[in-house]
């Protein structure tokens, strides 16, 4: 997979057009302000749903990517770090009435220990069998939620009072919700950026593009691994709790299905796989653009905004690799080719 | 997935319980059988390609589809619908393998993954929109009658599909053995730049092997359409048993196949009826992830290695 260059070649300054490793670019800065802007005013109720699920998929396809295109960790089971950050706030919260805002960071601890747990165990599996064997694992959890119905509420699935006030972590407004989602995104954003840029971030390219140069340089590639997937499950699992608070209801075959972890790694690879703007570009394409679709086609064309998803992405993945992010990377170069 | 009819086939044998372990060893045995078969075009294509087809489980799908269609309309026998599907779907693995699969070949594998995705995804969702959510299914041939083994009943179709993955595993180990393009399919498996220098056209043996792969899915199609209901996401649930028996047979592996389609059938046909049809899945996918700790390879599979009869 195409991903930025290992070192910078012009770094004359802090402040760049295009995002790139270790510094913050005006087209970054300039995305952050539209964010705000659409954040702070009011929009219809509709538009504010889309904004809503689409900061949460950016924050959520970033999260992926740490792993994913970081470290080389494919995975089609984040849906499992997900739920398990879902229900784990969701039933603190309904049984022992511990507020949210602590029950996230417990979830987000449980699905980093599954995640730490998964990457040990398939340490040794590479290519497709890591990623079959994530995609099992998760099957795992789901039927595991859907039987456990004491705990989970099984199918029937588990609603959450939707007594709205700050402990409960639920709104009136989807301003409210809108600004908490951008919140979750950008932190994110933030460590994804201090993550490609730090040293540690150069162990994780470094075990992903040659494992054996990568131990040989004295990275341990394991640890480096096991880091990025605990990292990423971790934040999923909060991205899961929060998703519950907005939508209120959770059911194993929506919050752990293989299409949610579909939807995981498919965002960043059509955004463009291990960069930081690329999930994001991702998301803000995608997310809004099936919205849009789904709700413009409706029930008589149920599926279609998906078939059209597909289809993109086989020539997205054919033709340009690199994804969104690459495309603008290159037509920003040869803007400044064509410049004098 | 439910398997088709065991429990109500083991609550008829009511006289002790070995009988009923008895009962549903056999179902599981023949159900097995039946996933293995759809299970042999993956592991081939695994084993020569070095590729996942994730849109396996819609090949599938638009199989059934086709082959449920030819009963619908035509009156058919799924059976007879063999001589139209696998060459069809021949025909379809050729074009994708032309347009999405062989492009991708080159690049890092990352791009197959997500291409069979975004082809799986394609192809579920426009199934969807053509055919809607609805179940299909074929009237069961020879009335429903099942027959009977000593203290054992089994249903027509599954003894049928049993006698066929059997006779596949037997065909294609005695066509990798015994011909020119099996020598050739062998060769590319065991060095693909060696057999090119000796005049393997390893290009055109990528083409014929993921067409026969996509053929053997066809050919499995009408063999499960009188068995399980169709529809658009049907593929998910039989792609993911597929996946689990071609790891733990070990991946390109065709006798593997058979080997892992019997244990998860039997698995399945056990724990579904002694503990919920559910946990039986469970189970299989715990098995998966067992194996893959314990023995990446699979049952038959050498260390690293795709065995494609290669290397006894």
């Amino acid at each position: 997979m195409d991903a930025a260059p290992l070192t910078s070649k012009r770094r004359t300054g802090r402040w760049r057009l295009l995002p790139e490793r270790g510094t913050i670019s005006l087209f970054e800065l300039l995305l952050l302000a539209i964010c705000l802007v659409l954040v702070a005013v009011p929009l219809p109720q509709y538009l504010q749903d889309v904004l809503i699920q689409t900061f949460l998929w950016a924050g959520l396809a970033l999260a992926w990517n740490i792993a994913g295109g970081f470290a080389g960790l494919i995975s089609f089971g984040h849906a499992a770090f997900f739920g398990i950050g879902a229900y784990t706030s969701s039933i603190l919260a309904a049984n022992y009435g511990l507020t949210p805002w602590i029950g996230l960071w417990i979830g987000g601890a449980l699905a980093a220990a599954f995640g730490a747990v998964l990457t040990l165990v398939c340490a040794r599996l590479r290519g497709p069998f890591f990623i079959l064997s994530t995609l099992a694992a998760a099957e795992v959890v789901r039927i595991a939620a859907l039987n456990w119905a004491a705990l989970t509420g099984g199918a029937e699935g588990f609603s959450i009072l939707p007594i709205a006030s700050i402990a409960n972590m639920v709104f009136e407004s989807k301003t409210t919700y809108a600004a908490l989602m951008l919140g979750y995104f950008l932190l994110i954003y933030v460590i994804t950026k201090a993550v490609e840029g730090s040293r540690y971030g150069y162990y994780l390219f470094a075990a992903r593009d040659d494992e054996e140069a990568a131990s040989a340089a004295g990275v341990n590639p394991l640890l480096a691994r096991t880091g990025a997937m605990c990292l990423s499950a971790f934040l999923a699992g909060i991205g899961g709790s929060l998703f519950a608070q907005y939508f209120l209801f959770l059911d194993p075959t929506h919050v752990i299905s293989p299409e949610l972890s579909f939807q995981f790694a498919l965002l960043p690879a059509l955004g463009g796989l291990g960069t930081a703007i690329g999930p994001v570009l991702g998301s803000f394409v995608i997310t809004p653009l099936s919205e849009l679709l789904r709700s413009y086609f409706g029930g008589a064309g149920a599926g279609l905004h998906l078939a059209i998803y597909g289809a993109v992405l086989v020539v997205v993945m054919l033709y340009f690799p690199s994804g969104i992010a690459g495309a603008l990377q290159r037509l920003a170069e040869r803007g400044r080719k064509g410049a004098p | 997935m439910v398997p088709c009819g065991i429990p109500t086939y083991a609550a008829r044998v009511s006289n002790g319980t070995m009988t009923t372990v008895g009962q549903l060893v056999f179902s599981g045995l023949l159900i097995g059988g039946i996933y293995a078969l759809m299970s042999i075009g993956l592991t081939l294509i695994f084993g020569v390609l070095r590729i996942v087809n994730f849109a396996h489980g819609e090949f599938l799908m638009v199989a059934m589809y086709g082959a449920w269609a030819m009963t619908r309309y035509l009156g058919l026998n799924p059976y007879y619908s063999i001589v139209a599907i696998v060459p069809a779907m021949f025909l379809f693995g050729i074009v994708v393998h032309r347009l999405i699969v062989m492009p991708a070949l080159d690049k890092p594998h990352l791009v197959v993954v997500f291409a069979t995705m975004g082809l799986s995804i394609l192809m579920q969702n426009v199934a969807l929109m053509a055919l809607s959510a609805d179940l299909q299914d074929v009237p069961p041939i020879l009335g429903g009658r099942s027959f009977t083994f000593g203290p054992f009943y089994a249903k027509p179709e599954l003894l049928i599909g049993f006698a066929v993955a059997v006779a596949c595993t037997l065909g294609l180990r005695f066509m990798l053995q015994a011909t020119y393009l099996g020598k050739a399919i062998r060769a590319t498996v065991q060095d693909g730049e060696a057999a090119q220098l000796m005049g393997v056209p390893v290009p055109r043996i990528f083409l014929i092997t993921f067409a026969a792969g996509s053929a053997l899915v066809g050919l499995s199609a009408c063999i499960m359409t009188p068995l399980f209901s169709v529809f658009p996401t049907v593929g998910l649930n039989f792609v993911l048993i597929a996946f689990v028996i071609v790891v733990l047979g070990g991946m390109g592996s065709i006798e593997g196949a058979l080997l892992g389609g019997i244990c998860i059938g039997i698995v399945q046909s056990l724990s579904s009826y002694y503990i919920a049809p559910a946990f039986g899945q469970m189970f299989f996918f715990m098995l998966f992830l067992l194996v893959m700790i314990f023995r990446p390879a699979g049952l038959l599979g050498r260390k690293g290695e795709a065995t494609l009869g290669i290397n006894d």
